[in-house]
């Protein structure tokens, strides 16, 4: 057994005179900030550096219980297959739409949300907003009831009251495709709307009113005026649609879960899942989930340079 | 802005307070949660089972209860746990990959059981139980759960598939359904049923369910005895073009709503007499009496009609085979009561009286407890065992190997769906370019 | 003459955004309606225009009052893991937005580039080395395990950034005279201003969390420990009959959001036009 030694009047000063420089060291504006970040950078770390380089190791992988293998490139060779150009085409023409609809959709509703001419803003600002407050669960069931195959089902009356045959919503590659389209939009209209109707309050009222002195009719004062102090939240809009609609997976998920007849609604997020976790295909999963990335950061980085983000100054 | 941190803390009671008051009351049971047997027992080993189909738990308790009763000195107390159908294997998949939190006991579906007999297998071979046994069951039915030899897999039924008739469209038609021995026969009568009710004769899911019965029964399949690709061969062409005729030519079937045979919208369309027969296994009983009522007595079961150039009468088809996962505490124990629960003589009459399903022991289809009158009896027919016996030598089974899943994944996505509802892709071609995109995934 | 125009173009206009909210509303409508007809009807044929009165029951409700336990323990679960997920992660983005935007250190900018570079990264890519990862910290099953990817949200740490951006710095200078620590610069000077910005980020974050979906499928396994949406989303499923509670369920779990939103909107609306579209 060893004895503690009985702490002496000095060594408690000392002691006490460290743990005050230790805090005036924590407090120094050189520490503060680190101190600061220090849960995101731990968080970046464990949450997603690490992660991504394993996801990056397991692509070259054949990940089996207790039979890991390294394969090369074995799992990207496979991934260019029918499957996987389905799946990209459904997210690449799932994201062409759900961008037009939600940025021009928007700005529109907006600008006259924003005019004197309407009335009632409160009321119809909530009603766009209230679709996002649904989960995508809720949703999904709506829209599955709503667009049932039954002919008593919502779409099918309308459809059939404007002399059409019903439709199997969730069948065909034009609806379903349609189907997912018009969710996303109806969920996120309103979000997108709040976004624009912030941004017009930046729009300085005189450049309105010499415009009037110039006799600009209304669309010239929208194309010349609006339009380019709306173009960073343009920006901002687009970008996240677009990263949002190559992540989709959900709006796919819950029409179909995870396999949709003829893959009518695979997704590259879809295709990663079915094959990564229900298959029990890991290593190619990875696989799909690096290309996917890739995919993004090329799409991102044209979006951004094509549309000046990158420019500083204000021609 | 205060109000809204106050409302902040105002949700978080709420949250504690529905958190607690649902602890509590969530073990009073109700329909789709856990289960458990054997709890008042002290020095209970404790077991714990996962599925998908709340009925399956339900018989597991009844069965531990049994052993419990019969065996009080290894007493089990079992929990099942029932999840949703992808979740569930998801993650048994994902636990048996780690290595840790699998069950003792898992339902694993035939489509995806292949998946789990990858790598170093995870699951406990069953030979040691069914050794002894093995004589009273229809083989191809255990064959469907076993790699090199060794059986993981207790079946739950032996799913040897049938026709059910809906004798109200079948008389008001005028056909005889005794008559049809042939698939050709089964196409005339359904062109006598569409011509004069007005209804479909039949049913054609587009997933595995409106294919691979037909090419087995013709004694083909997805693979040859070694493993190979057969995907595209002869046979299966032509059933495909056959099954192709009767949707898109002859139109006497039609893809059901809902597109599987287990939707709400299905039930319904079948419970108001939407079609005349379908095709599926004998397992589809419980389905009938649960979902639909309004044809009580009105079902007829009746072999499949048979192929020209093929004996073969009826196939083992789907089905749900229990395994012993390796990371059980005791894997004896857990073996042999799912030998008792699933196995077993009284195992399998249980299996029909509790589940109607048609048991996978040939040895108790003429057992007088089996024979008792029961609700599936009364909703169909008496003689379903003797049509069984009847067939007996002639079902067969089906061979499975691990890419067994992805040609399934690959059928409903790409095949059927174009060929079948499109119509807009020939059978030949469909499968063809299928095979190919099949084998680059097989290296 | 003109009045009469414009007074023609403002009716068509606000008959149209009349339209357009009906549209937008039905959905959620059609369901509050059709959850008072039988469930299994419901999904067998689909919510339909034309239904008789005299089908219309309570039974949907009276059900999930009565029976389904589980579904008061899932609304438990979301609700607690909301409401820590917007706790803490308003607590942890808002000091690292903040010290972006006030701090001059080393490294500033390469935090930045790394934020906006995880809003880029997909989440689905990282969610099956991150599902090992949580194995082997033996998290699986957990409130954490669903609320740690959220807890840093990238998102939240730019929007307080810009935020931050446009706080008086003259009022740091002076607390920092008057001997009051950088902390307590942040947490009685600074976060007070910022409170408008964190209104908006509650109800993001708060949204976020509560419809998260992917993520909690993956890690939550015992149905006691199920949030709503995927407890809901196991209802539907062919081998249960659990319609009645997914539908009154549906129900149950939008309205009390929807008379939150009604009665908070003005505070979201001003806190996301202040911060988050300046860039």
């Amino acid at each position: 057994m060893l004895e503690t030694p009985t702490k002496t009047n000095v060594e408690v000063n000392r002691e006490s005179s460290r743990l005050k420089r230790m805090l005036n060291f924590l407090n120094s504006k050189k520490v503060v900030p680190y101190v600061f970040i220090l849960p995101f950078v731990i968080s970046f770390l464990l949450l997603t550096f690490i992660p991504a380089v394993q996801a990056f190791v397991m692509s070259f992988q054949k990940v089996l219980p207790g039979q890991t293998t390294f394969i090369g490139w074995q799992n990207y060779e496979r991934i260019l297959n029918p499957t996987f150009y389905k799946a990209l085409s459904n997210t690449t023409i799932y994201v062409i739409l759900t961008v037009l609809i939600l940025v021009i959709v928007p700005i529109i509703l907006s600008v006259f949300l924003d005019s004197k001419l309407v009335r009632f803003k409160t009321f119809f600002r909530a009603s766009l907003f209230i679709p996002s407050l649904a989960s995508i669960i809720v949703a999904g069931t709506i829209f599955r009831m709503v667009f049932g195959e039954s002919e008593v089902a919502v779409a099918n009356q309308v459809v059939t009251f404007f002399g059409f045959e019903p439709v199997d919503w969730r069948y065909n590659s034009w609806s379903a495709m349609l189907l997912m389209v018009l969710l996303c939009s109806w969920r996120w209209m309103g979000v997108n709307v709040l976004y624009f109707l912030a941004a017009l309050q930046n729009v300085p009222k005189e450049l309105y009113e010499a415009a009037d002195i110039d006799g600009a009719n209304v669309i010239q004062k929208f194309l010349y005026v609006t339009l380019p102090h709306l173009k960073p939240i343009v920006i901002f809009v687009s970008t996240i649609s677009i990263i949002n609609g190559f992540r989709m997976f959900e709006e796919s998920y819950v029409f179909w879960e995870t396999n949709s007849p003829g893959n009518i609604g695979l997704t590259v997020v879809g295709y990663m899942y079915q094959q990564g976790i229900q298959q029990n295909d890991m290593g190619f999963g990875a696989a799909v989930g690096v290309v996917l990335i890739l995919i993004i950061f090329v799409i991102s980085f044209v979006q951004l340079l094509l549309t000046g983000a990158f420019k500083r100054g204000d021609e | 802005m205060k109000k809204i941190l106050l409302l902040g803390m105002v949700i978080f009671l709420l949250g504690l307070l529905a958190a607690c008051g649902g602890g509590e009351e969530s073990s009073g049971g109700s329909a789709d949660e856990t289960l458990e047997a054997g709890s008042d027992i002290e020095d209970a080993t404790e077991l714990t089972f996962w599925t998908f189909a709340g009925t399956h738990a339900e018989f597991f308790n009844d069965a531990a209860e049994r052993w419990n009763e019969e065996n009080p000195d290894r007493a089990i107390k079992l929990i099942s746990e029932t999840y949703p159908f992808d979740q569930m294997h998801n993650n048994l998949l994902l636990a048996l990959q780690s290595g840790e939190g699998a069950p003792d006991l898992v339902d694993i579906e035939i489509a995806k059981f292949p998946n789990f007999l990858q790598g170093d297998i995870q699951l406990e071979s069953l030979n040691d139980q069914l050794d002894p046994i093995i004589d009273n069951f229809v083989t191809e039915r255990l064959d469907m759960y076993s790699k090199e030899d060794q059986y993981y897999g207790a079946p739950t039924h032996l799913g040897a598939t049938v026709v059910y008739y809906n004798m109200d469209i079948m008389d008001e038609a005028g056909v005889d359904i005794d008559s049809i021995d042939t698939w050709d026969d089964y196409v005339e009568a359904g062109k006598q049923v569409l011509e004069s009710t007005g209804k479909p004769m039949s049913v054609i899911p587009t997933n595995w369910y409106g294919f691979w019965p037909y090419i087995s029964q013709k004694g083909s399949g997805f693979f040859d005895d070694n493993g190979e690709l057969t995907l595209a061969n002869e046979d299966n062409i032509e059933t495909l073009k056959f099954i192709d005729e009767m949707v898109n030519e002859h139109e006497i079937a039609v893809v059901p709503p809902g597109a599987d045979f287990h939707t709400e919208e299905f039930y319904g369309f079948m419970n108001d007499g939407g079609a005349a027969s379908m095709t599926v296994p004998m397992y589809y009983m419980k389905d009938f009496t649960e979902y639909m009522p309004d044809l009580n007595g009105k079902i007829q079961i009746r072999p499949m009609p048979v192929w020209s150039d093929s004996d073969i009468r009826s196939v083992a088809m789907g089905g749900t085979g229990t395994a012993v996962t390796s990371q059980s505490a005791d894997v004896e124990l857990a073996k042999e009561f799912l030998s008792f629960t699933k196995l077993s003589e009284e195992g399998n009459i249980q299996l029909w009286k509790q589940l109607g399903f048609d048991p996978p022991r040939w040895d108790v289809w003429d057992d007088p407890e089996v024979r008792a009158d029961n609700e599936f009896y009364e909703y169909f027919h008496d003689d379903i065992f003797d049509i069984l016996l009847d067939i007996r030598d002639d079902i067969s089974g089906v061979n499975m190997t691990e890419y067994t899943p992805d040609v399934l994944e690959e059928l409903g996505a790409n095949v059927l769906h174009g060929v079948i509802r499109e119509d807009n892709r020939e059978p030949e071609d469909a499968l063809k370019e299928t095979a190919e995109t099949l084998k680059g995934q097989m290296q | 003459m003109k009045s009469k125009k414009q007074t023609a173009l403002k009716w068509t206009i606000n008959l149209s955004f009349v339209f357009i909210s009906f549209i937008a509303l039905f959905p959620i409508l059609s369901l509050l309606v059709s959850s008072f007809r039988p469930a299994s009807d419901l999904m067998r044929n689909g919510i339909s225009l034309t239904f008789s009165l005299s089908e219309l029951t309570v039974e949907n409700y009276t059900y999930i009052f009565t029976q389904a336990s589980e579904y008061w323990q899932w609304y438990g679960n979301s609700l607690i893991i909301s409401s820590l997920t917007i706790v803490l992660s308003l607590f942890f983005s808002s000091m690292v937005g903040y010290s972006l935007a006030v701090y001059d250190f080393k490294g500033n900018n390469f935090i930045f580039l790394l934020v906006l570079f995880i809003i880029m990264v997909p989440f689905e890519i990282l969610m099956l080395p991150l599902f090992q990862l949580f194995i082997d910290l033996r998290l699986m099953d957990t409130y954490l395990a669903v609320m740690l990817p959220l807890i840093v949200a990238p998102i939240a740490v730019f929007f307080f950034r810009q935020y931050a951006l446009g706080l008086p710095k003259e009022l740091m200078d002076a607390a920092r005279i008057d001997g009051t620590t950088e902390y307590g610069i942040f947490f009685k000077i600074m976060m007070p201003l910022m409170l408008p910005s964190f209104a908006a980020m509650a109800i993001l974050q708060g949204l976020a969390s509560w419809n998260n979906f992917l993520w909690p499928l993956l890690v939550l396994r015992s149905n006691d420990m199920f949030t709503l949406p995927i407890g809901l989303a196991s209802l539907l499923t062919p081998y249960g009959n659990n319609y009645d509670i997914l539908i009154s369920g549906s129900v149950m779990t939008i309205i009390p959001i929807i008379i939150l939103f009604i009665f908070f909107q003005r505070y979201f609306i001003s806190g996301l036009s202040v911060g988050g579209v300046k860039g």
